[in-house]
């Protein structure tokens, strides 16, 4: 059996209030190593929460979280940051390039944070990435220097610096046309394979779920549909 | 520990907003520049007025107790030395000390505060030339000595001071003018004895305390003695001092040590000491608020930098920054801020301290010449303003770095 990089047990999330509003109920997943699962559901459906919760964003009402073979909940914030800076990526509708730093020093800012010598052990690995995706000859460029799509490719490099197992992404496409938003998508998919990380892609955009190995429907935090389109590549292949 | 991370995206951040980065900067120059422009002006005007007030005066002065005469009848029982004399004579009676080459040879060693001793004779008497004749303070000194309490020598219009001999006198430039004299002239000195002395000016003086320029003569230690008949004895001991505030602690401590009174300037000048403090405390509290509002003006554009990127924040928090390297990000920014507006606010304090100081006007007929505004700018205030600008630095971006580590990394990246 596959390796199992992020397990959620019987999740709940309800977010107080003077009315309390359920986002997830009690939702079971196991998301397999170099899997490439998209969660689809309308806005509402609580997607983003699941997203959050996965990446120790967000806390659950209840239920457990499994990361690296840990329990997020027995984890200190400290510990939260770190298994989020060495073990995930992000990658979210708006890019959120820090204007101040070049392409390739953004691409490199979560090896910055998990510690000085994370940058140099994979710098030229991520020049290679960005190379790969086509901006090989912007690295020093600024991110206001970019167009749409190619500051996303940069959030997509930027998810992958640290050689995760895990690649969270949040509508990745929203925010673009939708040529340019299947070139991202496309990008995500041949990293997948290229590097055998997990990728969890929430989208409501129906025609990127054909691309799947795997799709979970959510509908109001319920998981209502969940199969599997095509085995997961593995990284042996 | 400084985090690498932290600091690189906070000198990249002042680095690229140079337009805010400059702006924070110069709300902290000009706090630094308003500290050291004020710190060293008021400074040197408080120098200025205790230099005026002692600046021709000895620090502490060492004399023969005064005897009271007192009525037979109040002479407590058990009492073993009895004065008798009519109160006219012993008014006139000299007050003196015997044996002060013993103390003047001793004193310098109590302290290492001690700068100068000098014995002097000194009493009043009339300068009498042709008809006039003017009431004046004569003191008689080793010119070598005294320099070291009343500053004669560099002060000189014309003639000498040091190498004085017998026979001759040095007289401010307001004495020589109002009778019209001029190097080499004779005057007459007339004690209240009745003995008389002939002098030749030897030296005229201009030292800008007015007291000293037209009412006191200069005239060797020897001819005050036999001018004034104490013989070999001094009437006096002046000393002065390096540190000048110490001058009654020291004073007492003297007192302790030899046969005789003694004198500080402070105790003397008790109303200049209280408002000297009174102008301080007042400084201070310029001081003070100037520093805080350069701490709310650091604390306000930090706020608002914590505000505008608050959606740079939470990506960094959700890609794995630690709260600490969050706020580390903030406080470094404002210590810097702080920091290189300091630095910056005391070259300019300084450059105007100078400018001012390098300003001259001419304040007596001799020519000579002062400061418009007397700076007293010490390496110890410019300092003391940078560190302190830089741990308010520190303080006033703590707040908004707490706030920046706070922030809900979910809810800023939705956009909530």
């Amino acid at each position: 059996m596959a390796e199992v990089v992020c397990e959620l047990q019987h999740v709940d999330k309800v977010y107080e209030g003077a009315v309390p509003t359920p986002a997830l109920l009690d939702i079971n997943l196991q998301v397999q190593r170099g899997e490439f699962l998209v969660v689809l559901g309308a806005s509402g459906s609580g997607k983003t929460t699941l997203l959050n919760v996965m990446g120790l964003l967000d806390t659950p009402t209840s239920g457990k979280v499994f990361l690296a073979g840990s329990n997020a909940a027995e984890l200190s914030e400290e510990e939260r940051a770190a298994l989020r800076s060495r073990y995930m990526g992000f990658v979210f509708q708006f890019h959120y390039l820090l204007p101040e730093f070049s392409v390739l020093e953004n691409t490199l800012l979560p090896c910055q944070i998990a510690g000085g010598q994370m940058v140099e052990e994979n710098r030229e690995r991520v020049a290679e990435l960005l190379r790969r995706v086509g901006l090989g000859d912007r690295l020093s460029y600024r991110p206001s220097q970019l167009s749409g799509g190619q500051q996303q490719r940069v959030a997509v490099v930027r998810a992958l610096a640290n050689n995760p197992e895990l690649v969270l992404a949040d509508e990745p496409t929203g925010n673009l046309d939708s040529k340019n938003g299947f070139a991202v998508f496309e990008l995500m998919r041949f990293m997948n394979r290229q590097t055998g990380t997990a990728f969890v892609v929430v989208t409501h955009d129906e025609r990127l779920a054909q691309e799947a190995d795997r799709v979970v429907v959510l509908e109001d935090g319920r998981i209502v549909k969940d199969y599997v389109q095509r085995p997961a590549l593995t990284h042996e292949l | 520990m400084i985090d690498r991370f932290s600091l690189s995206v906070a000198m990249r951040h002042l680095l690229y907003y140079k337009g805010q980065t400059l702006l924070t900067m110069g709300v902290v120059a000009v706090s630094v520049t308003l500290i050291i422009f004020l710190g060293s002006l008021i400074g040197g005007l408080q120098k200025r007025l205790i230099s005026s007030v002692t600046g021709a005066i000895p620090h502490v002065v060492i004399r023969q107790p005064e005897r009271q005469p007192i009525a037979v009848w109040e002479v407590a029982s058990g009492q073993e030395e009895l004065y008798l004399g009519e109160r006219i004579k012993l008014q006139q009676q000299k007050r003196k000390i015997e044996d002060w080459r013993l103390w003047v040879e001793r004193v310098p060693s109590f302290s290492e505060n001690i700068r100068a001793v000098s014995p002097v004779v000194e009493s009043q008497a009339f300068v009498t030339r042709n008809e006039k004749r003017k009431a004046v303070s004569v003191v008689g000194m080793i010119p070598e000595r005294h320099n070291g309490v009343v500053d004669i020598q560099s002060k000189l219009v014309r003639g000498r001071f040091f190498g004085l001999n017998g026979g001759e006198a040095v007289i401010g430039f307001k004495l020589a003018d109002e009778f019209g004299l001029s190097l080499g002239d004779k005057i007459r000195l007339l004690s209240p004895e009745g003995a008389v002395g002939n002098y030749t000016v030897a030296g005229i003086f201009d030292t800008g305390f007015s007291a000293v320029d037209s009412g006191t003569v200069y005239i060797p230690l020897q001819d005050a003695q036999s001018l004034f008949a104490v013989g070999s004895a001094v009437t006096t001991i002046g000393i002065k001092l390096t540190r000048i505030f110490e001058a009654e602690e020291l004073a007492q401590k003297i007192a302790l040590q030899v046969p005789y009174e003694t004198n500080s300037w402070m105790k003397d000048n008790q109303q200049l000491l209280s408002g000297l403090r009174a102008q301080s405390q007042s400084s201070n509290l310029i001081l003070v608020f100037t520093t805080i509002a350069a701490g709310f003006g650091i604390a306000s554009i930090m706020i608002t930098s914590v505000v505008t990127r608050l959606r740079e924040i939470g990506i960094l928090k959700a890609i794995g920054a630690t709260n600490r390297q969050i706020l580390q990000i903030f406080a470094i920014e404002g210590t810097l801020l702080a920091f290189l507006g300091a630095v910056a606010g005391a070259v300019q304090g300084v450059a105007l301290s100078l400018f001012l100081y390098s300003l001259r006007t001419t304040v007596s007929e001799t020519g000579r010449t002062q400061e418009v505004f007397p700076f007293a700018l010490t390496p110890e205030l410019v300092i003391r303003a940078i560190v302190i600008a830089v741990v308010v630095g520190l303080i006033a971006s703590l707040y908004p770095a707490w706030r920046a580590a706070r922030v809900n990394a979910i809810e800023v990246i939705r956009g909530v």
